[in-house]
């Protein structure tokens, strides 16, 4: 129940976090701060893929309907919603992911964080801009685009989790 | 039929994925040129109503602002006023300040609707603002919405009590404007990359443009009146194999900070168009 609750809160808290301040961020360049691929990578890893892309289909939309992008950022977030049981996979630790209790940056480290989280990023962000331009003559503002925006979103992903998410203690 | 079964149970992550892409790609390929709804907009009333909220407390930031441009905008209009003219048998006999109002009785043309800006956005490709007015307070989609310094866009889609409103930061404005000084007509595109800088097309070339004269709305279209301020030109560039300019403009209005629009409604619109459908159409010269 208190599980529930907990990724109920963060479902909110993302959108909430998009919509009232990221959207009026404004850094130039092309530059779009969009943090919310964090949520499907805290979500549970046993997680079933069905309630994943609905879960992800849910946020995205939400997102979509409080700035006016019409299913851009479900869009994108369905993608890596799918992509993300082979991310896992591909970057698995050497015992898998068995004894893992949860995938924040305190339990699995930063270098897998930063692999995962990465790769999950990069592909939100270039799936995203895609649709947005969709043109190709575009594309090196396109790559300009994904690139302002990646490490922008990645450092307050991190600091994210540094900030909110509890340290478990070592036993 | 077992085959199919097996099939769909071999695939049924793929095939649900797929499902899910396809509604959100079409919601976003036609709501975006075509609202059907306004569920998915912040026109609805759950995101409008949080936006309202998030303005209530944002608003004041700006209170000094947005009170200075309303009180310039109010010193302009009363100069404009009839009280604030000298009779026609002025001193000077002819000036050029007098207004001639000979003619006593006038036909309302355009209505203006106040409303306020509760959420914007400018760093995506199609921007839009959200207004705290709806069809309660007579906003239909296709009005114009200028504010005080200039042309904001045209209302894309509207609920009871919010609407939403295409920028001139979106893609496919595509509002007729015209050069002040020389008559030149064209279009209001944008390009995605400077909020403060749109691009006008449709400008031949075989006329010089004058840096930094005025851009104002042409009329045409019967959404805005004629002459109001949409920018300034600010570069002119030849396109390569085609005769004509491609204008870049300096929007007059700074539209990350705009608060006070007015709705434009144009009440001999219906007339306008009627009368421009009798028009019959024009041959095509490919055919």
């Amino acid at each position: 129940m208190n599980r529930i609750f907990r990724q109920v809160a963060l479902f909110i808290f993302f959108i909430f976090a998009q919509v009232l301040v990221l959207n009026n961020v404004e850094l130039g360049g092309g530059t779009q701060i969009m943090i919310y691929p964090l949520f499907v990578l805290l979500l549970p890893v046993g997680i079933n893929i069905f309630l994943l892309l609905s879960l992800s289909f849910l946020l995205g939309l939400s997102i979509d309907a409080m700035s006016n992008t019409y299913g851009l950022h479900a869009s994108a977030l369905i993608v890596v919603a799918f992509l993300r049981p082979i991310i896992f996979r591909f970057t698995a630790p050497r015992d898998g992911y068995e004894q893992v209790s949860a995938t924040n940056i305190h339990v699995m480290g930063i270098s897998w964080t930063l692999r995962t989280l990465g790769l999950l990023l990069l592909i939100h962000h270039f799936w995203f801009f895609l649709l947005e331009l969709f043109k190709l003559d575009e594309i090196l503002y396109l790559i300009q685009k994904t690139m302002l925006s990646l490490p922008m979103s990645f450092v307050i992903c991190l600091l994210l989790q540094y900030l909110f998410i509890k340290k478990p203690k070592a036993s | 039929m077992r085959n199919f079964l097996a099939f769909i149970q071999r695939f049924r992550v793929i095939l649900f994925f797929a499902l899910l892409q396809g509604i959100v790609l079409s919601i976003y390929f036609t709501f975006s040129t075509f609202p059907r709804s306004q569920y998915l907009t912040t026109a609805s009333s759950v995101s409008g109503t949080i936006m309202t909220v998030r303005n209530d407390i944002t608003k004041h930031f700006r209170l000094s602002d947005s009170n200075k441009k309303l009180q310039f905008e109010n010193q302009w209009l009363r100069e404009r006023l009839k009280e604030n003219k000298l009779s026609e048998l002025a001193e000077n006999g002819f000036d050029s300040t007098i207004i001639k109002t000979d003619k006593e009785h006038y036909t309302q043309h355009f209505e203006y609707i106040p409303g306020t800006v509760i959420n914007s956005t400018f760093t995506k490709r199609n921007n839009y603002f959200t207004l705290n007015i709806g069809t309660a307070q007579g906003v239909k989609r296709g009005m114009g919405v200028i504010s005080d310094k200039g042309v904001i866009g045209v209302v894309h889609n509207s609920s009871e009590h919010f609407s939403v409103v295409k920028s001139c930061l979106a893609k496919e404005i595509n509002i007729a404007v015209v050069i002040e000084n020389s008559g030149e007509p064209g279009f209001l595109k944008w390009d995605g990359h400077n909020a403060r800088k749109g691009n006008m097309t449709g400008v031949s070339n075989d006329r010089e443009i004058k840096l930094w004269s005025k851009i104002v709305t042409r009329g045409s279209a019967g959404i805005f009146p004629r002459g109001l301020s949409v920018g300034k030109v600010a570069k002119t560039q030849a396109i390569e194999g085609q005769p004509l300019w491609d204008v870049t403009v300096q929007y007059s209005e700074n539209y990350r900070s705009v608060q006070c629009v007015y709705v434009i409604n144009n009440l001999l619109k219906k007339e306008q168009h009627e009368l421009e459908l009798d028009v019959p159409p024009q041959p095509t010269e490919d055919e």
